[in-house]
């Protein structure tokens, strides 16, 4: 017999736990495209979170699947399902949200512990924030040039940001996060870890908490979420469209246009002669 | 030849206090039809995971012994090769279909192990299993039957020498039922497959297997062709198992000595034609019974005659019409103008088969569904506009699936919830005086989910009645029971007649509605068909054919040994077929 | 600096990306929340957008000839200012998106989206003493975001999620993703029962608190909000169940084994064909996008 086995669960036991976690948060997150945020005053409620769907998993399983299961749940049932894509840029909340989840979901050794779980809720809530906030703000840094140019630009992008991120993580955060996690993490434990045939996580098989190399390992793939997201939006008008073609003459317009008639009618033509 | 070899086989859970297979033997010989059985707990499920190679490869576990597949060793054998040759349809079948259409899942098995031609394979299985025709289809379409089926076409695709089911029939009405064991047939006797089943229905298994095995504690207590298997009576009831009613009628008059010593015990209706058929029927039993229920009815009807002007009914559906959104083309209509009254105090069973509107029909009730045209009353008012929280003092359902009223963390705050909620005064001795008429006090501090199938269903039963609702509405409060556990429910049932006040059950399980039931309604494609006793709809063969109801086996029995009879349990078969003794 | 204002309301639209204020709408929905109707409402709408319109023309298109065309619609737009050729992409998107068939519930996203983003930064550059001349780059703005959203909205409803996921395979999307997206479509309907059948029982037997006056409506939503996160504790665990049985039945069926072997991707990308339709839908779009940059050129 081994000794004492870490909480590194088998390949099917982490299927499951994706599939679990991808079902649920991808199924909540339908939910919020669909509830609008309101705002009382300057404070901005959103329910934008269910995110204590995959924090409270994370934190009774495998931290990884659970992480990467909410992130792709989120992709396939609220961007894709419903047609709300963004293109590339949705990487950032993949990464983030898959970052955020693995954190909060390393850091808890016992489940049953509520201060932990709530510190970790909150964590793993704020981490994924802060990345966001990041994000955000390069994003401008990049798109306005001369940034630091424009008088007062900078500062305002700054205490917008910090507002919403402080915003988001004292009342989202807070309320459908943290005391979600705390209501439900204990009561789970010891339920529904049997269900999936697994043992419930207790000091000894826990993963153990952050290490220099869990952070680098995050810090790289945010690195490359946020490198993807500036590419998707403002990295690419270096490419100057409208130079390519507004300075051309008109024949070439005229030009692409009989070469696209002709292409159409060629078609139309083969496409009679297959079906006959 | 052996196609399936354990040998001292024994197997631990990972964290079990005891093994769950301890020692076990048991060879099955290709083109077997092989009933498992045994009662809860004894390790049929795990067995089912070892054949086909769950356990060891994804669950693990101490296992010690041999498991041959054809002849190789399971350990050896990679899972893919397994599934080649074993196939698997789960109890929960619903869950083994991962993807979206018909064909595609039928396939997925074969393109997952790249075989070219999976979309052929798929096609085979599908028409080996009936569902011909469906290729395209999603799965949402499909009956319950239908996707069971599908299940069992996506086990097929591979071509497996060996097929495994669980339970295949727990949830379905018997004319799927039928259908299911017909494609069973079909495979193992034209395709040569050997068939494995865990079944509690006796009376399938005396029709259709050809050998039965009985495990208990973990271990093989014998192996023996079904219709002698099935004719150990006293041994399978010790297991809580019943043989089919036939052969426990037979069994308990040749005890009595209304029947020769030393015959064989029939098993099937075929059978028990020629066990029986010396036996005279006795019609003045049946006077007295039949003269009982009509005096009952007679009263009843003059009661009402009485009352009608006084009393307004519990409940009354006026002209209904309701339709459901489909995902394409034009609304399904499930109702159309249906109307019924439902009397205080009543005990109705709702019977028809799967999609006849049952469901839909207590869920008006609730007013959970609106009706699109005409009116549901509870008592004098229109629920129109009433929120269904307004209702729920009145009217309570329990659902199918227990598991869905489960919403606390123990069934003890499960069934104070409601009262709570209501701050009902004494809801802490009420709670407590539930969990005790329930048998559920030593229980209470456990979660719903984690409890067995029969603990599971009282405990919906005590939260659906917590709050003393004047109507209660049950739906398959015996559905995926074993039949043992089924008996317990209907105990639980009747004893809960003089708490209630009126009640209606949704059911498949004729047994329940002969034994339960004073007032049977049959809906059929969104109609009301037929509504009256139990003799006036059993007896009536153009409805039973007509909407596929069945009655319990021994009522068939009675009506071929003489078309007059109307026993509906084994005691009244004894009655009005045994000579002397009433 | 024109340009720096207009970036800067992008700015704002990223932030904002879907503050919607519509407080009407709130109100409604919390109403509704738990109704059975709309939960109904919501999986025939979901069902019927990735079933629903399988037999229309862009359906049966091949996807990766749609996923590259959705490339242009969604990147270039942002970089173009003409209106002729804005115009002409937004009227071609919405062109595909009534071919697509998409459902309505979609649509209504879309167009809430897209009208409370421009309502949005209407007001906003109104505080900041903005006029007419102001909706005027406003109006530009709102026919980009709309032409990205019609594109995403045809190609990702449109297609069948089966074909969809097999164009993303082909691009080289990791396996899992793929897998994903056809299992989300066979659960969700599952998972949603499931779910409205677990808040009916809040519903039923919990006592909502009374909604009619303004603080009622603040306790009845708060009320609403701790049911739904309640609902998760049964929810997890009935999931649960299902997911063990789910995933061994897929490591039955050698889920495993396709996930990394080629000759099985091979399998599933050899039923993609690119077809004289795919090809006629190409050329078509091109040439009414060449038609738009030589109507810009003359517009200019």
């Amino acid at each position: 017999m081994e000794m004492v086995k870490k909480q590194t669960a088998t390949q099917s036991q982490k299927l499951m736990i994706f599939v679990l976690t991808m079902a649920l948060y991808g199924m909540a997150t339908l939910f919020t495209e669909l509830i609008p945020k309101f705002q009382v005053g300057i404070v901005e409620f959103s329910v934008e979170y269910f995110l204590f769907i995959p924090l409270v998993l994370g934190m009774l399983f495998d931290p990884l699947s659970a992480a990467l299961g909410a992130a792709t749940g989120e992709l396939v049932f609220s961007e894709i399902m419903l047609g709300q894509f963004g293109g590339l840029g949705e990487l950032e909340k993949f990464v983030t949200v898959t970052i955020g989840v693995y954190l909060a979901g390393r850091i808890v050794r016992d489940p049953r512990n509520r201060k932990l779980v709530g510190f970790a809720a909150i964590f793993g809530t704020g981490v994924q924030q802060f990345l966001g906030m990041l994000v955000d703000i390069f994003k401008v840094q990049f798109a306005v040039e001369g940034f630091e140019a424009v008088p007062g630009l900078p500062e305002s992008v700054f205490a917008t940001e910090g507002f919403a991120f402080l915003n988001d993580l004292l009342f989202s955060g807070i309320l459908f996060c943290m005391l979600p996690a705390i209501y439900l993490a204990p009561k789970l434990y010891g339920k529904i870890e049997p269900l999936l045939g697994m043992q419930p996580r207790s000091e000894k098989t826990a993963l153990g908490g952050i290490n220099a190399k869990v952070v680098l390992v995050c810090l790289g793939a945010f690195a490359v979420a946020a490198a993807a997201e500036l590419l998707a939006t403002s990295g690419l008008p270096l490419i100057e469209w409208e130079a390519s073609w507004a300075e051309s003459g008109a024949a070439i317009a005229a030009g692409i246009v009989v070469a696209a008639i002709v292409a159409v009618a060629v078609l139309l033509m083969m496409k009679k002669k297959a079906e006959a | 030849m052996n196609v399936i070899e354990i040998k001292d086989l024994t197997y631990t859970y990972p964290g079990a206090s005891g093994p769950t297979l301890d020692h076990m033997d048991l060879a099955v010989e290709k083109g077997d039809f092989l009933a498992i059985i045994g009662n809860n707990g004894c390790g049929k499920s795990t067995l089912c995971k070892i054949m086909n190679g769950l356990i060891p490869h994804f669950i693990t576990g101490d296992m010690e012994g041999s498991v041959l597949v054809d002849g190789k060793d399971t350990k050896t054998m990679s899972v893919g090769e397994i599934a080649g040759k074993v196939g698997y349809v789960y109890q929960d079948f619903e869950n083994q279909i991962v993807r979206p259409t018909v064909l595609d899942d039928a396939s997925y098995a074969c393109m997952n192990y790249a075989m070219p031609d999976y979309l052929e394979r798929g096609r085979k299985a599908l028409r080996q299993c009936g569902l011909e025709g469906r290729e395209q289809e999603y799965i949402w379409q499909l009956s319950g039957g239908q996707t069971h089926l599908l299940a069992l076409a996506g086990a097929v695709s591979l071509e497996p020498d060996v097929l495994i089911l669980d339970e295949p029939i727990a949830q379905l009405d018997p004319r799927h039922a039928d259908l299911i064991y017909g494609v069973l047939k079909n495979l193992n006797e034209k395709w040569g497959k050997t068939i494995i089943v865990i079944e509690h229905h006796t009376e399938y298994i005396a029709d259709y297997c050809r050998h039965v095995a009985l495990l208990k504690d973990g271990h093989t207590e014998w192996v023996l062709p079904s219709a002698e298997a099935l004719r150990r009576v006293d041994e399978l009831q010790a297991c809580n198992i019943f043989p089919p009613q036939v052969t426990i009628a037979a069994h308990q008059m040749k005890k009595e000595g209304m029947l020769a010593d030393g015959m064989t015990l029939p098993t099937t209706l075929e059978e028990g034609k020629k066990a029986f058929g010396h036996l005279f029927f006795r019609r003045e039993t049946l006077n007295l019974e039949t003269k009982k229920e009509n005096a009952a009815a007679n009263k009843k009807t003059a009661a009402d005659g009485n009352l009608a002007a006084a009393v307004t009914p519990a409940a009354k559906f006026q002209n209904v019409s309701v339709s459901y959104r489909a995902v394409k083309g034009e609304a399904k209509k499930i109702f159309r103008n249906l109307n019924l009254e439902i009397r205080k105090g009543e005990k109705i069973a709702l019977i028809g088969s799967n999609g006849a509107g049952k469901s839909t029909l207590m869920k008006l009730m609730t007013g959970l569904i609106r009706p699109a045209e005409g009116e549901v009353w509870l008592k004098d008012r229109s629920i129109r506009d009433t929120k269904p929280e307004e209702l729920s003092r009145t009217i309570s359902l329990v659902y199918q699936n227990p598991e869905e009223m489960f919403i606390k963390d123990s069934i003890e705050s499960d069934i104070a919830f409601a009262m709570q909620a209501r701050h009902a005064k004494d809801w802490q001795e009420r709670t407590e005086a539930l969990l005790c008429r329930f048998r559920l006090s030593e229980l209470k501090d456990r979660d719903g989910r984690l409890l067995s199938g029969g603990q599971m269903r009282r405990a919906s039963l005590a939260i659906g009645i917590a709050l003393n609702p004047e109507i209660l509405l049950l739906d398959e409060p015996t559905a995926n029971l074993d039949i043992a556990t089924r008996k317990e429910i209907m105990r639980t049932l009747n004893e809960m007649k003089d708490i209630t006040d009126t009640v209606i059950i949704a059911t498949h399980d004729m047994q329940l509605v002969c034994e339960w039931a004073e007032r049977i309604i049959v809906l059929c494609e969104g109609r009301v068909v037929a509504d009256g006793s139990r003799n006036e709809i059993f007896g009536n063969r153009e409805v039973t054919e007509r909407t596929g109801i069945r009655p319990p086996e021994i009522f068939d029995m009675g009506k071929i040994l003489n078309p007059g009879a109307f026993c509906y349990t084994i005691q009244e078969f004894r009655q009005q077929f045994g000579c002397g003794c009433v | 600096m024109e340009s720096l204002e207009v970036n800067f309301q992008i700015y704002h639209y990223w932030r904002s990306k879907c503050a919607m204020k519509g407080e009407k709408m709130m109100q409604k929905l919390s109403d509704n929340i738990l109704d059975k109707l709309s939960m109904d409402f919501l999986r025939n709408q979901v069902l019927k957008n990735a079933y629903g319109n399988d037999d229309t023309f862009i359906a049966k298109l091949d996807p990766r000839i749609l996923l590259v065309w959705y490339l242009f619609f969604a990147l270039v737009p942002w970089f173009v200012d003409q209106v002729p050729f804005l115009l002409g992409a937004f009227l071609l998107v919405a062109a595909t998106t009534v071919m697509a068939r998409v459902a309505g519930l979609v649509l209504a996203l879309f167009v809430v989206g897209v009208f409370s983003q421009t309502g949005y930064l209407f007001l906003v550059s109104l505080l900041f003493g903005g006029n007419g001349e102001t909706i005027f780059p406003l109006l530009i703005l709102t026919l980009k975001v709309a032409t990205v959203s019609l594109a995403s909205v045809t190609v990702f409803s449109g297609l069948d999620p089966d074909r969809l996921s097999n164009g993303l395979m082909w691009f080289g999307c990791p396996e899992r993703l793929s897998f994903s997206i056809s299992y989300a479509y066979r659960i969700l309907p599952m998972l949603m029962e499931e779910f409205q059948n677990v808040l009916l029982s809040y519903r039923l037997r919990g006592n909502a608190p009374d909604g009619s006056t303004l603080s009622g409506k603040i306790r009845y939503l708060i009320y609403q909000i701790k049911v739904i996160v309640h609902a998760f504790y049964p929810l997890m665990l009935n999931t649960a169940k299902r997911s063990r049985t789910t995933v061994e039945a897929l490591e039955l069926k050698g889920y495993r084994n396709a996930a990394t072997s080629p000759a099985v991707k091979k399998l599933k990308l050899s039923s993609l064909k690119i077809g004289y339709d795919d090809m006629l839908f190409v050329a078509v779009s091109f040439l009414w996008m060449a038609l738009t940059i030589f109507a810009a050129f003359l517009f200019r």
